[in-house]
């Protein structure tokens, strides 16, 4: 792996964008490829399968937008895919890592070096969410068991070797699979003071977590009102998302010559409803009544309308303008917001709900703020919201066109339908968004205050890694982490040459920490490397840190996603490929290597989780690793103490979440690994639950 | 001390019998009455449960400690022995009857708190009792079924900590008898007759509303002093709508009540909805009920051995996956799909067209279709894309029209196309895969089979006809699953599919949780929770209306039901009740004052309701499970309670 190149990418034109990304993917291939490739020359023939699978990851990807990038973009956007690459790595690392001798600690090559790094930033793909930890931990059985295993596997019939070897292999094609899979967008935001900013969000993202993303790279001060929005210009709308949407989902409804936005604003309608919970639920009484408002009542009118078993809607009704299909007139309609939809009076009855007619229910729709109206629709006002189904862009009969006459009554009902459409969730984001403010907050007077930045190292970075996957339930401390994270990837190239012999040259950094990059694969990675021995590192100790070059501090502040483009990670030497030629990925080569004895320091990358239990690991998870322990003992070396913190890896604490600790291991044939620790866990915890009632 | 006779009816003697004569002084205490007539009756039996009952003025004597002369009992006293617990024919939530001993000298409050043991229901502060709507014919008739359920033979001294026997309290496990009481109490009745819910009493108007609460009984005094006697009916119900912890797994007996309670509440139109509310409160009792039915054993199976269950056999699965090949796992990444002859039809284009028939495949989330089957490898006619669609049945099953209605939508707007299938399996199945699909999962999802097998028993249902009835216990009348005023307002044709419709969204839910959405939507009427009190505010000459509710009064209109005023019980500063004059007084904040007599039930209720609900809000603070019953005294009891 010491071979790299170098891709000019700030020279590059707009014209060559398309075929740099098809390079960018053939390195990314040879990137996972690299299985192989310490032991072994690398075989092409596999290589290209893989190549595909790439290929259909990208083929999501929004053209237009990138065609439309500004060549500033362009790094940014190499940060975002290079972070998409190191994904791969890490799984790939972990895998080899887990195959190399155990006693080549020294690395052999760069490449090397980092491979720790990935294993310890949790795998993108499948679980995002809390479950980050049942991932690694399902890994573990196979790294454990080898290092001692080794000799005894030497004794094993070549043909099992080779079988097993070729299950792995085959494992690991099919998780690139699913990651390939997996949607990604190119999305341009449009920041407050008009420039903008480019990322790259896959379809599991939630708005919550591109925010966190956005807090990172700008410098704002994160309060509750930062919002992502769309504005719809053909149609004059503008929707906030809501922080619990996966942005890929919205934007996936624009058409291909869409000129809508999304913004980066901040919204101060977003969470008024919980600032001031009176405006909206006592919105009858008289306005000094609701001037006055305690604190202590806004509370309890939160509390009443939110916290009880069922949310409670506010209860409005009032005249509004409706426009008439297809005629160009407005007419008055008595409307009544339920929590089962807009109802309005016909002629002639009562307000009784018996006599209401259903005129929207929220299933299919979304509420949209209406802009000058007046001009474009002949609006009685401009204070206009509009309901219609996502996917619709253009004009049609579909959209429901309400008109208010003043901007308070709009944005009473816009709140009200929001209430009723998004129900708890709502207020979940809100407390999520609350929790996220005040931790930035107080991150930055502590930062402020101190300098000294060494002190931020590993645990903190593992702590982000970890994070990162349990997706986008932002944990608190996670943001103070995300900075450091963030970092863009320092010293970096050098930082692995000190501390390792064969200094391979640069390439092998961490890729600049896009967003997704620092989420992945954090910068101080590096150091989990050094602890091989450790078993039970688990939070680095500070003196093995000492050695390592603490970020620096002014990198920290670094708005990451301009990162240069130095520091690509290396494509694999011989392996060169064009983009995307076959259709299916064959399986990896068979032939490749001898079952690599793992390395005990790290968790495997786990491999990506089948997605559909990641739900249920992501619960179970936690209390799992004690039990496994005492499986394991029986049969294997003694496994390294499950890190004392880690069961508590909930989200709250940094020092909970840690990513890194190897976790027990258990003597099983790789193949049944991944997905056996899992189980095993879940077995463990329902027995326990069990003995527990009874 | 002179010595004088002091004669006591002993009830358990029975009527005929003549009172037992004991002499006493006027210091003996009441203790010693009780020895020496239990000593004079020579019956030899636990007498612990009883006590003195003082006839003329309607009150116990348990003070035992309290000397004759202190409770001022002379010799005319009649007074009666008798046992404090006695049978009582409760009517619970759900419609059904049950016997069982309670508490007839504590105070209500403590005796529902016994009934709410014995049921295990928590939260036993939110439930009342309160005496029925008289009914006057087919008295008879509902004797026979009343006495179904008994509970009476259960010891009181057996009913302490619920601890779990076979998933149930204790006491219930002891015979089949009381087996089938918990399974009652637990499980959700099926849906009633539509006949049955015409003729059951229904509140016309808002005074009708407002008399019912006239019938709550007084929570600081007795069942006795309220003059309820052994074996009487009274109901037992919920009374302050402000459902606190509520724990399904603790909870299924006070769920499935409060569930009953609801259901109850819609179909009878004590609560008013909207039709679109009602279709769905449909579509969620036809869901429960269908789940109830068909696993009963839910309730007996403890937490823990499902996820025990569950985690073997995902272990199963997990091995078996290990030990298949790479092949078939490159299989398991394909998604099924489904491929058939169907019709489509697309208004709007050239409408005189019709239907037209081509090989249509349904892969993922989308229809591709083809001019045949052999064309079906090369590019389809067109595909169309089926997340965020609609799907609605256009179903004629008499007619042997099996349409599906989709709106798709577009940037330009929403598309309309139908599908016609040839017969229902083929319906069934395309039906299915449309809503799978309009919610984003591909066929592969686990919930396709049972999508397939509700639109069938929904076909069924349609199939139906009221003139040939057919006996399968499967199928349920739509009617009896809505309010008489839609039953008469749609026939079963039109109502079924727009029930079957609503239950696309809910067909996905657990009994649990099926049964907390129904309490949640409940919970979301603006009606809901508003107990209604015919008042005559000071200074008013008309009568008016005022609803009580969790956190606040409301003042309306009585001619026109609209709200006129609303006061939040944390703006209260105080509240008063004049008993003399029967009249309530409160002060808010800002010097408000506001009075009024109550006119259609007495101001105890008035006050209570008010004074329960602070109380209830003061739980959710403390958090603690113990029951502060002298706070709640002290906020209901009114004089009585000083």
């Amino acid at each position: 792996m010491t071979h790299c190149r170098h891709f000019g990418l700030n020279t590059c034109y707009m014209d060559d964008i398309d075929a740099m990304f098809s390079d960018l993917l053939g390195e990314m291939d040879l990137l996972t490829q690299s299985l192989g490739v310490e032991t072994l020359p690398p075989e092409p023939p596999s290589s290209s399968s893989k190549e595909m699978n790439f290929s259909m990851g990208f083929a999501d990807m929004n053209v237009e937008s990138l065609n439309e990038l500004e060549e500033n973009d362009l790094d940014a956007l190499m940060a975002d895919l290079m972070a998409d690459l190191n994904d791969t790595e890490e799984k790939l690392g972990g895998q080899k890592e887990a195959e190399a001798p155990h006693t080549d600690l020294p690395p052999a090559s760069h490449g090397f070096s980092f491979y720790p790094e990935s294993s310890l930033s949790t795998p993108t793909s499948p679980e995002r969410g809390p479950n980050t930890f049942s991932a690694p931990l399902a890994d573990s059985p196979a790294p454990i068991l080898s290092p001692p295993t080794l000799p005894q596997h030497a004794k094993l019939s070549m043909e099992e070797i080779e079988a097993q070897m070729k299950a792995d292999k085959i494992k690991l094609a099919l998780e690139k699979l699913k990651e390939a899979k997996v949607k990604k967008l190119v999305v341009k935001v449009v920041m407050h003071d008009g420039s903008s900013k480019t990322l790259m969000v896959d379809e599991r993202q939630t708005v919550r977590d591109v925010l966190d993303n956005l807090f990172e790279k700008t410098h704002c001060d994160c309060n509750v009102d930062w919002s992502l929005s769309e504005t719809n210009p053909e149609l004059q709308l503008e929707r906030g998302f809501e922080e619990h949407e996966n942005l890929v989902d919205p934007l996936s409804a624009w058409t291909r010559d869409s000129e809508n936005k999304v913004l980066f604003q901040e919204r101060p309608d977003k969470y008024e409803v919980f600032k001031n919970p009176q405006n909206f639920y006592l919105w009858k009484k008289d306005k000094k009544t609701i001037k006055d408002m305690k604190d202590r009542d806004k509370e309890l009118l939160v509390e009443e309308n939110f916290c009880g078993t069922s949310i409670i809607v506010p209860d409005l009704e009032g005249v509004l303008y409706l426009r008439e299909d297809g005629k160009k007139s407005w007419k008055q309609r008595l409307f009544l917001l339920r929590a089962s939809g807009i109802y309005y009076v016909p002629k002639g009855k009562s307000k009784t709900s018996r006599d209401l007619v259903c005129f929207v229910q929220f299933d299919n729709v979304n509420v949209y703020y209406g802009k000058e109206f007046k001009n474009k629709y002949k609006a009685p006002t401009d204070f206009c919201f509009v309901l219609k189904h996502p996917q619709i862009q253009k004009e049609s009969q579909y959209i429901k066109y309400l008109c208010c006459d003043d901007a308070w009554t709009m944005n009473l009902w816009v709140t009200g339908i929001r209430i009723a459409k998004y129900g708890k969730s709502l207020y979940e984001n809100y407390k999520t968004s609350m929790k996220k403010a005040a931790i930035t907050t107080a991150w930055t007077n502590r930062t402020a205050g101190t300098t000294s930045i060494p002190s931020t190292p590993s645990p903190t970075t593992k702590a982000k890694a970890s994070g990162q996957a349990n997706g986008h339930a932002p944990q608190p401390p996670a943001e103070p982490v995300a900075k450091v994270g963030n970092a863009p990837p320092p010293p970096p190239p050098m930082l692995p040459t000190q501390i390792l012999p064969p200094p391979p040259p640069d390439p092998v950094l961490p890729p600049p920490p896009p967003p997704l990059a620092n989420k992945k694969s954090p910068p101080a990675t590096s150091v989990p490397r050094q602890l091989p021995s450790l078993p039970t590192s688990f939070p680095p100790s500070p003196t093995s840190m000492a050695n390592l070059p603490p970020p620096p501090p002014s990198l920290s502040q670094d708005d990451s996603s301009e990162s240069p483009p130095d520091f690509l990670p290396p494509p694999p030497p011989t392996l060169g490929f064009g983009p995307g030629a076959g259709s299916l990925p064959p399986p990896p080569p068979v032939s490749f290597l001898p079952p690599p004895p793992p390395d005990p320091g790290f968790p495997l990358p786990p491999p990506p989780p089948d997605p559909a239990f990641c739900p249920v690991t992501n619960r179970d998870s936690l209390p799992a690793p004690p039990p496994r322990q005492s499986n394991i003992g029986a049969g294997a070396p003694p496994p390294p103490p499950p890190p004392p913190s880690a069961s508590a890896g909930l989200q709250s604490t940094p020092s909970v979440r840690r990513t890194g600790p190897p976790p027990p291991k258990r003597t099983t044939p790789p193949l049944a690994a991944p997905g056996g620790g899992d189980f095993m866990s879940e077995l463990a915890k329902a027995m326990a639950k069990k003995r527990g009632n009874q | 001390m002179a010595a004088w006779d002091l004669s006591v009816a002993v009830e358990d003697l029975g009527a005929d019998a003549p009172p037992i004569t004991v002499s006493v002084t006027s210091d003996l205490h009441i203790g010693g009455v009780i020895l020496k007539l239990v000593e004079k009756s020579q019956v030899k039996r636990d007498w612990s449960d009883h006590a003195l009952w003082w006839e003329q003025k309607q009150q116990w004597l348990l003070r035992t400690a309290w000397t004759l002369e202190k409770c001022g009992i002379q010799a005319d006293a009649g007074l009666i022995f008798m046992p404090q617990h006695k049978p009582l024919r409760l009517g619970l939530p759900n419609g059904l009857n049950l016997r069982l001993r309670v508490c007839f000298s504590g105070t209500v409050f403590r005796t529902v708190l016994g009934i709410c043991k014995m049921l295990n229901i928590r939260r036993p502060e939110e439930l009342s009792l309160l005496r029925p709507v008289e009914e006057k014919k087919r008295k008879k008739v509902r004797d026979l079924s009343e006495e179904l359920y008994d509970l009476t033979e259960v010891p009181l001294t057996s009913v302490s900590r619920p601890c779990l026997y076979n998933g149930m309290p204790a006491h219930f496990a002891d015979s089949p008898k009381t087996e089938k009481v918990y399974k009652m109490l637990s499980v959700s009745q099926p849906a009633p007759a539509p006949e049955a819910i015409a003729k059951l009493y229904h509140p016309a108007s808002v005074v009708d509303k407002a008399h019912i609460h006239s019938r709550w009984l007084d929570s600081s005094r007795s069942l006795m002093e309220q003059g309820v006697q052994e074996n009487d009916r009274l109901w037992l119900r919920f009374k302050y709508y402000c459902f606190h912890d509520l724990e399904p797994k603790y909870d299924a007996v006070r769920l499935t009540q409060m569930y009953e309670q609801a259901r109850w509440a819609i179909l009878l139109e004590d609560i008013d909805c909207t039709e679109e509310e009602m279709l769905l409160f449909g579509a969620i009792q036809y869901h429960i009920n269908k789940l109830s039915l068909s696993e009963p054993q839910t309730m007996t199976s403890s937490p823990a051995m499902d996820d025990l269950d569950s985690a073997l056999q995902c272990l199963e699965v997990k091995l078996d996956g290990a030990n298949s090949s790479p092949q078939d796992m490159l299989e398991n990444l394909t998604a099924p799909e489904l491929n058939d002859y169907l019709k489509i039809f697309r208004p709007k284009r050239l409408t005189l067209k019709g239907y037209k028939q081509y090989w249509f495949k349904f892969k993922d989330a989308s229809i591709s279709y083809y001019k045949s089957k052999e064309e079906s490898l090369g590019e389809p006619i067109q595909q169309i894309n089926l997340k965020g669609c609609e799907a609605a049945p256009d179903v004629n099953v008499a007619g042997q029209k099996f349409c599906i209605k989709l709106l798709i939508p577009a940037p330009e707007g929403m598309n309309e196309v139908y599908l016609r299938c040839e017969n229902e399996e083929q319906y069934s199945s395309w039906m299915a895969a449309c809503r799978l699909a309009s919610k984003g999962k591909s066929l592969a999802d686990s919930s396709f089979q049972s999508e397939v097998q509700s639109i069938r028993s929904f076909l069924a249902m349609q199939q139906t006809n009221p003139n040939t009835h057919t006996d399968d216990s499967m199928s349920i009348n739509t009617h009896s699953l809505v309010s008489p005023r839609y039953s008469k307002k749609y026939k079963t044709k039109q109502l079924t599919p727009r029930i079957l419709e609503a239950y696309q969204n809910v067909a996905q839910l657990s009994l649990t949780d099926a049964l907390l959405r129904f309490l949640q939507i409940w919970q979301a009427l603006p009606d809901f929770g508003i107990s209604l009190v015919v008042v005559r505010f000071k200074g008013s000459r008309k009568d008016e209306v005022l609803g009580i509710t969790p956190n606040r009064l409301i003042r309306i209109d009585l001619g026109v039901g609209e709200v006129v005023k609303t006061w939040r019980y944390n703006n209260m500063r105080q509240w008063n009740v004049n008993w003399d004059i029967r009249q309530v007084a409160i002060e808010f904040d800002g010097n408000v004052n506001i009075a009024f007599s109550c006119v259609t039930a007495d101001c105890k209720i008035v006050h209570e309701f008010i004074g329960g609900y602070i109380f209830m809000s003061t739980r959710s603070r403390e958090q603690s499970d113990t029951l502060n019953e002298e706070l709640f005294h002290k906020l209901t009891g009114g004089h009585e309670a000083l």
